[in-house]
C-alpha cells in the first residue's frame, strides 16, 4: 500500500505538465481506499476541473463506482427537461457526468442495455437542453439507448423497475410517458415516424421541431433509406441525428475479438470521419464565391455546392443526394459542440431535412464497457466497481447455443449448409458457427428482407441456407418469405429464435405470430421442438428437407435437461408425425413446442386429483399428424390444444382438420389454449405466462372447466400462489 | 493488485488495468490541439526510452503472417509466464514490464484495424511502440476533431445561407408550400 501512496503524486505531476492544471489533493485520499483501482487515477485526474467551491460531483469522484447510489447533486434538481433550461454549458457537462453514473448505477441493479445508453448521454443532455420536449418531438430509434432520456423526463424514481413486471419498459413507449413520442424496439423506424410527425405538424400549421436519433447500425436497414428518400422529396423541416459508433451487429465482434462492422456503408461513414478536407480547395472555393458574389447568388450557390461536394467525403453526398443537408462529423461527447450545432439548426428557418452525423463511442465513460468486445450492450445485474456480471449458473445451456451446435454438426457433415443472420450473431448463436465456418456464415446487417431473398438466391444454386432470424423480426421479411421463398418452393430453412413470450424485452420482441403466418403458407413445413434434443433432431430434419421451405421455432431460455444426441448430430424425424408422451384417458392435451412442458406439468398436477391425462407432442403443425389426431378425437372426451402463439396457429389448424374430417360432429370437445388477444407487457417470464394464462395451473383449470368440474378448477387457480 | 500501483507511474503503460488510448483520449478534453501535442510529446519521450526496438511479432514469437489463433496462443503462453503473480519475487519488475509489453502487443495485433496500422508502420521501417503510436494516432484524432469543428461550422453557415432563398422561386417542394401557407396564415392573424 505504501507503493500506491507514492505513485499518485508522480502521475499528478506528469499529467499536470501535459494538460491543464489540476487539483490533485482531493483525489489522493479518495483513491487509496478501494481495490482494483490501477486505471482509475488517470481517469479521475483528467476530469477534475478547477472548482471555486461548493458541492460538486463528477463521474470519477471517489474513484470507485458505488454499490450504493452515487452522489448526483445537480441531477437531483432535474425532474423534467424544463428544469435544465437555466444551466450553463459547464453545468451541463457536470449533469452529463452525473447522468452517466446514474445510468451505470441503475443498470447495475436491474440489468438492461448499458453500452448504448452510455454512448448517448451527452447527446441526450444536449437535445433536452436545446429542444422543448414534449412539444418538440424527439424519437429514439430502437429505444435501447433511451435510459438517460427516461431519467431526464420524469422517470428517474422508477428506474429501479426497468424491464420488470409493471415497471418501466426497456424501450420507448407512448403509453408510458408523453415524452416518448413513438414506440420503438425494432430498428430503423424513427426517420419514417419522424417524417410523419413533421408532415402532420405542417398540415396543422404548427412550428415545433422533430428530431429522429438513429444509429449507424439501424441505418443499414432499407426502411431508413425509404424514409430519407421521401423526406428529401417532401422537404419538410426535420432533423435526423446519425449516431455513429461503428457498431452495426450485436455484438460487433465475434467470439475472438472485435471485427469491423459489416456493410459498405460503415466504411463510407468512416471515410467521412477521417477525410481531411483540402483546406486549400475550400479557401479557393470561398475566394471564388466572394468574387462572384453580389448579384450572382445562384451561381455562387452552385459553386459552393460543387466545392462542397468535392471536398467533403463521398459518404455525405449520399445523404445530400437523398435530399438531406449533411452536417458533420461532430464529436458526440462534446456538449459544447452539440449544443451550438443544435441551437443553430433550431433557429434556422426553412432548413428542410437536415442530417447531423454525430460520432460517439458505445459504452463511453465506463472502462469495462469500452474495453469489452460487446461494449456491454446488454447486461444482467453487475457490480459497478469491477464490471463483473452476476450471470446465473445453469445446468443446461440456452436453446440458442444448442441450435448453433446442432447447425455446426450438420455443417460438418454437409458442406452445402450455410447460415445467414441479420446483425444478430450473438443473439442467434451464429457467432459460434462463424468461428467454425467463417466462410459459410453471412451477416447482412439489419436487413431481414434482404436476408430472406439472399437465402432464396443461395437455395437456387443448390446450397442449403439456414436463416436464423428472431420470430418477431421475421415479421419484417414476410413478403419475402411468401413471394420469394414459399411461392417458388425454394428449400430455405428458417430458425426462429425467441418464439413465444420473451420476458423483459416485452411485446416489441415477442414472437407471438410466427406459427400463424408460417403455417398458412401452402408449401411450408412448420415444426417446433418441445425440448433441446428435439431441437437437434429438427435441425437435422430441416437440413434433410430439400424440396420445400421449412421452419422451426424455439423459445428464449435454457433447455430442460434431457439427454442430447451423441456428437450433437440429430436424426431427421418423420415429417408429419407427432409422439405420445403419456397415455391416459378421457382428456388429451395436444401441445406444440415448448408448451408441451407446461402440458406435462399440468398432467402431473391433475394426477393427484385422480385424472390421468394423455399428453401428446404434436411436433409438426404442418403437415399435421392426421391419424394421431383422429385417434385422439375418437378415444377421448376432451381434446385441448396448447401453444404459446396467437390465434390462427396450431390450434386453428387442428380445429380446421377436425371440422373437415367430421370429428366435431361427434362427442369430442375441443378447446384451444393460446395467447390472449392483447399484448403482454414486459416482465419476468413467469409473470408473463401467468398474465397470458398459459401456466400449467391454467391448463389444468381449463381441463376441469371443460369436464364441468368448476369447483376443482377454482381450487387449482387459487392454490397457485 | 499490489503491482498495479507502482506501474501506474508510467501513464499509458499499465495495460493490465486500462487501455492506454481511452485514458489518453480523455486527457485533453477541451484543450487546443497545440496544448495536447506538447503534453504528449513529453510523455512520448518517457515511453520511448522505456521501450526496446523489438517488433510485436518478435516479442510474441510468431511470424508476421500469424493468424489470430496463433497470436492468442502466444499471448496466453507468455502472459502465464510473465504474470507478476506467478513470477519469482526477484524477477517481478522485469517480468511485469515484459508482461505489459506482451499485453500491448496482443491488444494491437488482435484488433484487425490496429494491426493493419501497425503492419503499415512496420513496413515503413518504423517500430513505433504501441503507446507512442496511440499518442500519434490520438493526436491525429484530435487534429481531426479540430478539423471537424471547422468543417461543421462552415456547413452551418452554408445551411443558414441556403435557408435564406430556400422557399423562393418556382418548383416548390411540398414542404416549401406548407411553410409558405403557414407564414401567410400567421401573417393574417
Amino acid at each position: 500500500m505504501a507503493l500506491c501512496a507514492c505513485s499518485f503524486p508522480a502521475i499528478v505531476s506528469c499529467c499536470a505538465a501535459a494538460s491543464e492544471p489540476q487539483k490533485s489533493t482531493p483525489f489522493a485520499s479518495h483513491l487509496l481506499g478501494g481495490s482494483d483501482l490501477g486505471f482509475h487515477p488517470l481517469l479521475k485526474l483528467n476530469q477534475v476541473k478547477k472548482r471555486s467551491g461548493g458541492v460538486y460531483a463528477s463521474l470519477s469522484e471517489g474513484a470507485e463506482y458505488y454499490s450504493s447510489r452515487p452522489p448526483t447533486p445537480l441531477l437531483d434538481t432535474i425532474n423534467y427537461p424544463i428544469h435544465m433550461k437555466n444551466l450553463s454549458v459547464k453545468e451541463l457537462k457536470q449533469l452529463a457526468d452525473e447522468l452517466r453514473s446514474d445510468v451505470i448505477f441503475n443498470v447495475s441493479k436491474t440489468g438492461g442495455h448499458l453500452g448504448s445508453s452510455l454512448g448517448v448521454v451527452e447527446l441526450t443532455v444536449a437535445l433536452h437542453y436545446v429542444f422543448n420536449a414534449p412539444r418538440d418531438k424527439i424519437l429514439w430509434d430502437v429505444g435501447h439507448q433511451s435510459y438517460p432520456h427516461k431519467i431526464l423526463t420524469g422517470r428517474r424514481d422508477k428506474m429501479h423497475t426497468m424491464r420488470q413486471t409493471n415497471g418501466l419498459a426497456g424501450f420507448t413507449k407512448r403509453a408510458e410517458s408523453e415524452y416518448d413520442c413513438f414506440g420503438t424496439g425494432h430498428s430503423s423506424t424513427t426517420i419514417s415516424a419522424g417524417l410523419g410527425m413533421a408532415v402532420g405538424r405542417d398540415l396543422k400549421g404548427e412550428r415545433n421541431n422533430v428530431v429522429a436519433v438513429i444509429g449507424d447500425g439501424a441505418m443499414t436497414a432499407g426502411q431508413a433509406y425509404e424514409a430519407m428518400n421521401n423526406a428529401g422529396y417532401l422537404d419538410s423541416d426535420m432533423i435526423v441525428i446519425l449516431n455513429d459508433n461503428k457498431q452495426v451487429s450485436l455484438p460487433t465482434a465475434n467470439l475472438d475479438g472485435p471485427i469491423p462492422p459489416v456493410g459498405a456503408l460503415s466504411s463510407a461513414l468512416s471515410r467521412l470521419q477521417s477525410n481531411r478536407p483540402l483546406r486549400e480547395l475550400r479557401e479557393v472555393a470561398k475566394g471564388v464565391t466572394k468574387q462572384i458574389g453580389g448579384p450572382m447568388h445562384e451561381l455562387a450557390a452552385k459553386v459552393d455546392e460543387y466545392a462542397r461536394g468535392m471536398i467533403s467525403g463521398s459518404g455525405s453526398t449520399l445523404f445530400e443526394e437523398l435530399g438531406l443537408y449533411y452536417i458533420g462529423p461532430v464529436d458526440g461527447h462534446n456538449i459544447d459542440d452539440l449544443v451550438s450545432i443544435l441551437k443553430e439548426v433550431k433557429t434556422t428557418k426553412t432548413t428542410g431535412p437536415v442530417l447531423i452525423h454525430v460520432v460517439t463511442e458505445k459504452g463511453r465513460g465506463y472502462p469495462y464497457a469500452e474495453r469489452a468486445d460487446d461494449k456491454y450492450h446488454g447486461v444482467v445485474k453487475f457490480d459497478p466497481a469491477t464490471g463483473k456480471q452476476f450471470k446465473g449458473s445453469s445446468v443446461t445451456q440456452s436453446y440458442t447455443t444448442y441450435f448453433a451446435e446442432a447447425l455446426i454438426a450438420e455443417a460438418e457433415a454437409d458442406k452445402n449448409i450455410v447460415a445467414i443472420h441479420a446483425a444478430m450473431g450473438g443473439g442467434t448463436g451464429l457467432n459460434l458457427f462463424l468461428r467454425r465456418f467463417p466462410e459459410r456464415c453471412f451477416d447482412v446487417g439489419i436487413a431481414e428482407q434482404h436476408a430472406v431473398t439472399f437465402a432464396a438466391g443461395l437455395a437456387c444454386e443448390g446450397l442449403k441456407p439456414f436463416c436464423a432470424i428472431y420470430s418477431s423480426f421475421m415479421q419484417r421479411a414476410y413478403d419475402q418469405v411468401v413471394h420469394d421463398v414459399d411461392l417458388q418452393k425454394l428449400p430455405v430453412r428458417f430458425a426462429m429464435d425467441r418464439a413465444g413470450l420473451v420476458g423483459a424485452d416485452g411485446p416489441t420482441h415477442c414472437g407471438a405470430f410466427d406459427v400463424t403466418f408460417m403455417a398458412c403458407l401452402p408449401n411450408m413445413v412448420v415444426m417446433a421442438p418441445s425440448d433441446e434434443a428435439e431441437l437437434f433432431h429438427m435441425v437435422a430434419t430441416a437440413a434433410a428437407i430439400d424440396d420445400r421451405p421449412s421452419c422451426f421455432r424455439y423459445p428464449r431460455g435454457n433447455g430442460i435437461g434431457v439427454q442430447l444426441p451423441p456428437g450433437n448430430k440429430g436424426v431427421p424425424l418423420e415429417i408429419g408425425k407427432g409422439r405420445v408422451l403419456i397415455e391416459g384417458e378421457r382428456v388429451a392435451l395436444l401441445g406444440y413446442g415448448s408448451a408441451v412442458q407446461s402440458c406435462l406439468a399440468a398432467a402431473s398436477l391433475l394426477e393427484s386429483h385422480g385424472l390421468k391425462l394423455t399428453v401428446v407432442d404434436a411436433r409438426f403443425c404442418k403437415p399435421l399428424d392426421h391419424s394421431l389426431i383422429r385417434e385422439l378425437a375418437k378415444s377421448h372426451e376432451v381434446l385441448i390444444t396448447v401453444e404459446e402463439g396467437s390465434i390462427g396457429g396450431f390450434g386453428s389448424h387442428v380445429a380446421q382438420f377436425l371440422a373437415l374430417d367430421g370429428l366435431l360432429d361427434g362427442k369430442v370437445k375441443w378447446r384451444p389454449v393460446v395467447l390472449p388477444d392483447r399484448y403482454i407487457d414486459h416482465g419476468s417470464p413467469a409473470d408473463q405466462l401467468a398474465e397470458a394464462g398459459l401456466t400449467p395451473s391454467h391448463i389444468a383449470a381449463t381441463v376441469f372447466n371443460v369436464l364441468g368440474q368448476k369447483r376443482e378448477a377454482l381450487g387449482i387457480m387459487s392454490s397457485r400462489n | 493488485m499490489r503491482c498495479g500501483y507502482g506501474l501506474a507511474a508510467l501513464p499509458g503503460s499499465d495495460a493490465r488495468f486500462f487501455s492506454p488510448e481511452t485514458s489518453f483520449l480523455r486527457l485533453p478534453r477541451t484543450v487546443h490541439p497545440t496544448r495536447i501535442k506538447f503534453g504528449s510529446f513529453k510523455v512520448r519521450a518517457k515511453i520511448d526510452e522505456a521501450r526496446k526496438e523489438v517488433s510485436f511479432y518478435e516479442l510474441l514469437g510468431i511470424s508476421e503472417t500469424g493468424t489470430l489463433l496463433e497470436i492468442k496462443q502466444a499471448y496466453k503462453q507468455l502472459a502465464r509466464r510473465y504474470h507478476p503473480d506467478v513470477s519469482p519475487p526477484d524477477r517481478v519488475e522485469e517480468n511485469t514490464e515484459r508482461f505489459i509489453r506482451v499485453q500491448e502487443a496482443y491488444e494491437t495485433l488482435s484488433d484487425p484495424r490496429r494491426r493493419a496500422l501497425y503492419d503499415k508502420d512496420l513496413a515503413l521501417g518504423l517500430h513505433l511502440a504501441f503507446s507512442a503510436r496511440r499518442r500519434y494516432q490520438s493526436d491525429e484524432d484530435l487534429e481531426d476533431r479540430g478539423e471537424w469543428r471547422s468543417r461543421w461550422q462552415s456547413q452551418l453557415s452554408e445551411l443558414k445561407r441556403r435557408s435564406m432563398n430556400r422557399d423562393a422561386g418556382g418548383n416548390m417542394s411540398w414542404g416549401a408550400r406548407m411553410r409558405k401557407q403557414r407564414e401567410e396564415s400567421s401573417k393574417e392573424l
